[in-house]
């Protein structure tokens, strides 16, 4: 029977990981990612963390989006490559396209990626959770590539989930597009107010006395749901163990943060009216500045940044006037403009934020460069090459080399077309990024099984340095 | 093996699929018991199907070694099938059952267990109900009912904050719905699927600190404490903190709380644990914090978050009935997501014991209609049973055009202009044409006779009643009584058009005309709507819908990696288009629903009748250019439309046969036994939370006599499902369970 690439990493529970982590912590509480965090406020080299953000835009990303204003790119007639191997062109002497405007400054840090397919995940205008699962787009069938990273550059908030509601206002969280494992989608938090009092409410008022109330409230749910627990099946206890380990992490979170109060409150973000604004562009702000002060604080290492909610859930920015996504899909434009220069403003909505935050990022010094030098940020749309997609393309966007571990380094590449030989899939760039973050595995995702004899979800070796 | 019945042997791939992802790390290989047990028992019942030459749905038998480390999917799958007697199939010898027991205990064992609640519940999914053989459930006088294990069943959203209204006083503002549910197709709110996270447990915290903070909100002046609204003045009491409250106030709160938050009094270990908890956090002084947070904590307690139906004392049998308190939430969120305050006083008088005294109350709260009393989850079990409640989020341009005008200005045009008002038919607004059906719906169940067959069969409609576009916001809002009248109705354009109606009819519901007939839900524009795709009719989705839903058996997902695309060729009609599915490879799962969803082509995909199809006309295309050859646009034709179809493969000769048209096929549906203890079924699934095992057989068969004997009524349909044993028992968890 064959092996089923999904199910390589066993299960793995908070409770496990809390378990090691207080194995390994000792008496002081101090987990290794605080030593670490103290070990590069000394200045170590060894203390180097790195990071990676997964910013996806509901509604697609047309491959003329990503493609440099001198080359003339031709497909298959259906957004697909024609490369026969692998084209390589410097973005130095290139315009970028105008969706990618915004991150000129840092061209020379920006991979465009043309040409690897994703039909696994084909679905009616996302990918869901298969778009960053490599997997079908009705099922969650296993660990996403985010969570993957999460696991392989552990934090006190090893996975930091924020986005912006398909249906904004309604939704405090959607669990639309990650996941830990199969059948277990990850929540991410919709409003910036709920993200914010998540990362930074320790230091949100209060004080000692509220501190230690809250922790003895988690100390004694943790007991009492622990009391609940008897008179039931096996099966039934696991629902109330997930309960547990829930009061358990947040009070393990509680001991960290206490830890980290001063560098918490020095980094918060000052979100004013932003926190609990119902503007969708403003609440895409609110949780890239959130995003930001998080991967600045140490809290994580891995943010996942999501606009809509999956499938049909586009969002929409009234304020821009773009009432309907999907009508902008379907031809439709903010008034005025275009339909391509309508996404044009959706994708710059975009852009403009991931530059600002590679901005932050570039000035906080770390080892002999800065943040930005040791992270990396995926642009891309859950709903790959358009509204409708093909995904014979989903164009791909890399901003950084994650600490010199990816040859990025203005590029753009595009690789062979769909079927021919040497075509690769968006498993392969995930795994490219597991064995960037020193956790490889053999290959990512399902396979397509439309592709005979192409090696799929193993690492490329045109990214990997 | 060779399949008796193909739903099943189609389903065997579902599985697969399904094994294959939620297996846990393989436990130990069996070798020994493999030998012993297990190969000779394949040898003689299964390698003649699934042998190395041509093995059905491509699964061999013959090369299994047994070693559960590297072969525990398939083992599983082979497990499963055993047991639920649907292989080998009936037309081959059968094993005898003791031995089938043996296979089934050895693999049992041997076989990796669930590890975590996800693993459980995946193979409990609502879509995985049908998997047991009708014929297990209804073909023979069943015994008693093997209550199931005692549970606990994490409240939705909606019950969450019904039952939180009742603790905050109504006042829901800065709360949040902390809960999220599955995005399946039909029922999704099953116990067994639902635990806790991180994120939602946090926004539990939050809302607790919010709701305690408005129950214990106060000013203080002049030495004096003074509640605001919607405060509790037992709890505002508390806030002083120049006076120490003594214990008795502290667990007065506390019972208070419970009462409140779970409906029951906690006991004097929980009340002095409780006590124990509020000292701790008084130690730096703080003490109306520390109630507070006393407070708080049992807003977050198990019983508060999860419905518990452990069962209270175990009878003569070893069975446990549900406690009173747990009843009365079981009973209260079966019906709506409030707690029935007629239950909850019943079960506080010790007057909801007996069957009859639950009938009693049930039959009380249905057939008064009270608005204090939420019952609100039996429409919904019928938006979620027939999923017309889905419309909206199929996407379809809003304004659509008469197909007859559209196709004369084709042909003189091309393209029919989507501003030209004159060509607009109706403006679609999916949430208008759910409302209509929610209205017909309501209407069949106030009438509470035959409700299945009305459900399938009216002819009457709803049209655009309540509805009007605002001329601010265009956006529907709720037409005023005294407007509803045909003489100033500013509804949105044309709703009636869809149902074949000239005016918009004031006096409703009205009958569908002799020239345009539509029976019952099937045939309502919201179903129509909801099991279409943006642009065209969805024969499959349809089938697929009456194949599960009204006769009972399975469809396995569509293969990972299989792209369903409908040939491009806007000249065919869409029945033509859809031939692509009959190739080999397809047809083995799609002979389960085209035909069933075919004979409805007599509805566009906005739910308008039609007498021909819309199609291209390729060459008159190609001739419509200009000048130069630029193509002036498609040039349309129609169609003569086929509205035939075919039920297959129920062995039911009630129901297999040749359909002409979509009428006759929802007749004959609703005349079948099957399809209305189909319907039973899924009441059952609905109100228990749970799929039907066959120890629930017995339940199923009074229920549907309950729903026979009454004449179709659907509340003594409830009423049989929320009396019966499968209801109100729950078994002791096994001794293990206890042990650890």
């Amino acid at each position: 029977m064959k092996t089923n690439p999904l199910q390589f990493r066993p299960e793995f529970t908070r409770r496990d990981a809390l378990k090691g982590l207080t194995l390994g912590a000792g008496a002081t509480l101090l987990s290794p990612f605080l030593a670490q965090l103290a070990a590069h406020a000394a200045g170590s080299p060894s203390a180097i963390r790195h990071r990676v953000v997964i910013v996806m835009q509901s509604n697609g990303l047309r491959p003329s989006f990503i493609t440099p204003v001198g080359h003339k790119r031709k497909d298959d007639g259906k957004g697909g490559s024609i490369a026969r191997e692998v084209v390589e062109i410097p973005l130095a002497d290139q315009q970028l396209p105008a969706a990618l405007e915004p991150l000129t400054p840092f061209k020379d840090r920006l991979a465009l990626i043309q040409g690897l397919s994703g039909r696994v995940a084909l679905g009616d205008h996302s990918g869901n959770h298969g778009a960053l699962g490599c997997y079908s787009a009705s099922k969650v069938l296993g660990q996403t590539i985010d969570s993957a990273l999460a696991d392989a550059l552990p934090a006190v908030f090893p996975h930091v989930l924020l986005g912006l509601a398909g249906d904004t206002g309604s939704e405090a969280m959607n669990y639309a597009h990650s996941a830990v494992a199969a059948n277990k989608p990850l929540p991410t938090l919709c409003s910036p107010d709920l993200a914010f009092r998540s990362l930074f409410g320790s230091v949100d008022g209060g004080g000692k006395g509220p501190f230690d109330r809250q922790t003895h409230l988690l100390e004694f749910m943790a007991d009492d749901v622990k009391r609940a627990r008897t008179a039931l099946a096996p099966e039934e206890r696991l629902k109330l163990d997930r309960y547990v380990e829930a009061f358990e992490s947040l009070h393990q979170r509680q001991a960290q943060i206490a830890a980290m109060q001063e560098v918490i409150k020095r980094n918060a973000p000052q979100l004013g009216e932003k926190r609990t604004t119902t503007t969708s562009s403003l609440i895409l702000e609110a949780q890239f500045e959130i995003a930001a002060a998080a991967l600045i604080a140490g809290l994580t290492n891995v943010v996942t940044l999501t606009s809509g909610s999956g499938g049909q859930r586009f969002g929409k920015y009234p304020e821009l006037g773009a009432q309907d996504l999907h009508g902008l899909g379907h031809g439709g434009s903010i008034a005025g403009k275009t339909n391509e220069e309508s996404f044009i403003v959706l994708h710059q909505l975009h852009t403009r934020l991931i530059a600002s935050l590679a901005r932050k990022l570039a000035t906080i010094p770390e080892g002999n460069g800065t943040m930005l030098d040791h992270t990396t940020i995926l642009f891309l749309s859950d709903s790959g090459d358009g509204h409708h997609p093909q995904l014979r393309t989903w164009p791909m966007v890399l901003l950084g080399n994650l600490g010199g571990r990816l040859k990025v380094g203005g590029r753009y590449l595009e690789f062979p077309g769909y079927g021919l030989p040497n075509h690769r899939t968006i498993g392969s760039l995930y795994n490219t990024f597991l064995h960037a973050a020193g956790q490889p595995r053999a290959k990512f995702g399902l396979d397509d099984i439309a592709l005979k004899d192409v090696k799929q979800g193993m690492p490329l070796p045109e990214l990997l340095a | 093996m060779q399949p008796a019945r193909l739903p099943y042997a189609s389903s065997l791939a579902g599985l697969f699929l399904c094994a294959c992802i939620i297996c846990a790390p393989a436990a130990p290989a069996t070798t020994a018991s493999f030998v012993a047990t297990l190969r000779p028992f394949l040898a003689e019942h299964c390698v003649k199907c699934h042998g190395p030459e041509k093995p059905k749905g491509d699964v061999r038998l013959d090369s299994l070694t047994g070693d559960l480390a590297k072969e525990g999917e398939l083992w599983t799958t082979v497990r499963d099938q055993i047991r639920d007697g649907l292989m080998p199939p009936k037309k081959e010898k059968q094993p005898d059952a003791a031995l089938s027991r043996r296979v089934v205990a050895t693999l049992t064992q041997a076989l990796p267990k669930p590890q975590t609640a996800e693993q459980f519940a995946s193979d409990q999914l609502p879509n995985k109900g049908n998997l047991i053989p009708h014929d297990l459930l209804f073909a023979q006088p069943a015994g008693e009912v093997t209550p199931p294990a005692g549970r606990l069943w994490r409240l939705n959203s909606d019950s969450y904050l019904g039952l939180v209204s009742s603790v905050s006083r109504a006042r829901m503002d800065g709360l949040v719905k902390p809960f999220t549910i599955i995005p399946e197709r039909g029922l999704q709110d099953y116990a067994a699927l639902y635990s806790m996270d991180e994120p939602t447990t946090e926004i539990l915290l939050r809302n607790a600190a919010t709701i305690v903070e408005r129950q214990t909100a106060h000013d203080f002046k002049d030495g004096k404490l003074t509640g605001k609204n919607d405060s509790i003045r037992d709890f505002v009491a508390l806030m002083d903190a120049a006076k120490p409250p003594t214990p008795e106030q502290v667990a007065a709160v506390v019972k208070q709380q419970f009462t409140l938050a779970i409906g029951r009094v906690p006991g004097a270990e929980e009340v002095a644990r409780y006590q124990s908890f509020y000292e701790t956090c008084a130690r730096d002084g703080d003490r109306p914090a520390a109630v507070r947070t006393v407070l708080q904590a049992v807003l977050l307690g198990a019983d508060a978050v999860f419905r518990s139906e452990r069962g209270g004392a175990a009878d003569g049998k070893g069975r446990r009935m549900l406690a009173p308190n747990e009843l009365a939430v079981a009973l209260s969120l079966a019906l709506g997501n409030k707690r029935l305050e007629p239950l909850t006083a019943a079960a506080a008088k010790g007057e909801l014991i007996t069957k009859e005294q639950i009938a009693t109350r049930l039959r009380a709260i249905l057939d008064t209609p009270d608005k204090r009393l939420d019952t609100s989850r039996l429409l919904a079990f019928f938006q979620q049973y027939f999923e017309y409640h889905r419309a909206p989020e199929i996407f379809k341009e809003e304004r659509f055009p008469f197909p007859e005008k559209a196709s004369e200005y084709a042909l003189r045009r091309g393209n029919w202009p989507k501003n030209d008002q004159t060509l607009v038919g109706s403006i679609h607004h999916a949430a208008n044409l759910v409302a209509d059906t929610d209205r017909l719906v309501q209407r069949v169940l106030a009438e509470d006779k035959d409700v299945l067959r009305q459900l399938l069969t009216t002819d009457l409609m709803f049209v655009n009643l309540r509805f009007k576009e605002d001329k601010q916001t265009r956006q529907p809002v709720p037409v005023p009584a005294a407007e509803l009248n045909p003489n100033n109705h500013r509804g949105i354009v044309g709703p009636h058009y869809v149902y074949g109606l000239a005016t918009w009819p004031a006096a409703q519901p009205v009958k569908a005309s002799a020239e345009q007939p539509r029976l019952g839900v099937l045939m309502q524009p919201a179903w129509l709507v909801a099991h279409s795709t943006n642009f065209e009719n969805d024969p499959v989705r349809r089938g697929r819908w009456i194949r599960e839903r009204l006769l009972g058996q399975t469809v396995p997902d569509l293969p990972i990696g299989v792209v369903a695309q409908v040939a491009d060729e806007p000249h065919r009609a869409f029945r033509d288009r859809l031939q692509v599915t009959r190739e080999a490879k397809c047809w083995k799962c799609h002979q389960w629903m085209d035909e069933l969803g075919l004979p409805f082509e007599q509805f566009t995909h906005y739910g308008v009748f039609q007498k021909a199809e819309l199609v291209v006309d390729a060459e008159a295309t190609a001739n419509h250019v200009d000048k130069n050859g630029k193509p002036l646009g498609k040039v349309f034709t129609t169609t003569k439309l086929n509205t035939t179809g075919e039920v297959a493969h129920t062995n039911d000769p009630q129901l297999d046969g040749p359909v002409k048209d979509a009428y006759e096929l929802v007749r004959r549906l609703a005349d079948s036994t099957r399809v209305r203890q189909v319907f039973v079924r899924h009441a059952f699934r609905y109100f228990m939370g749970r799929n039907e095992s066959l120890a629930d057989a017995r339940t199923l068969q009074e229920a549907d006599r309950a729903y026979v004997a009454s004449g179709g009524s659907f509340k003594a349909l409830v009423i049989a499902l929320l009396t019966s044993d499968s209801f109100l028992y729950r078994s002791s968890p096994t001794t293990t369970a206890q042990s650890k």
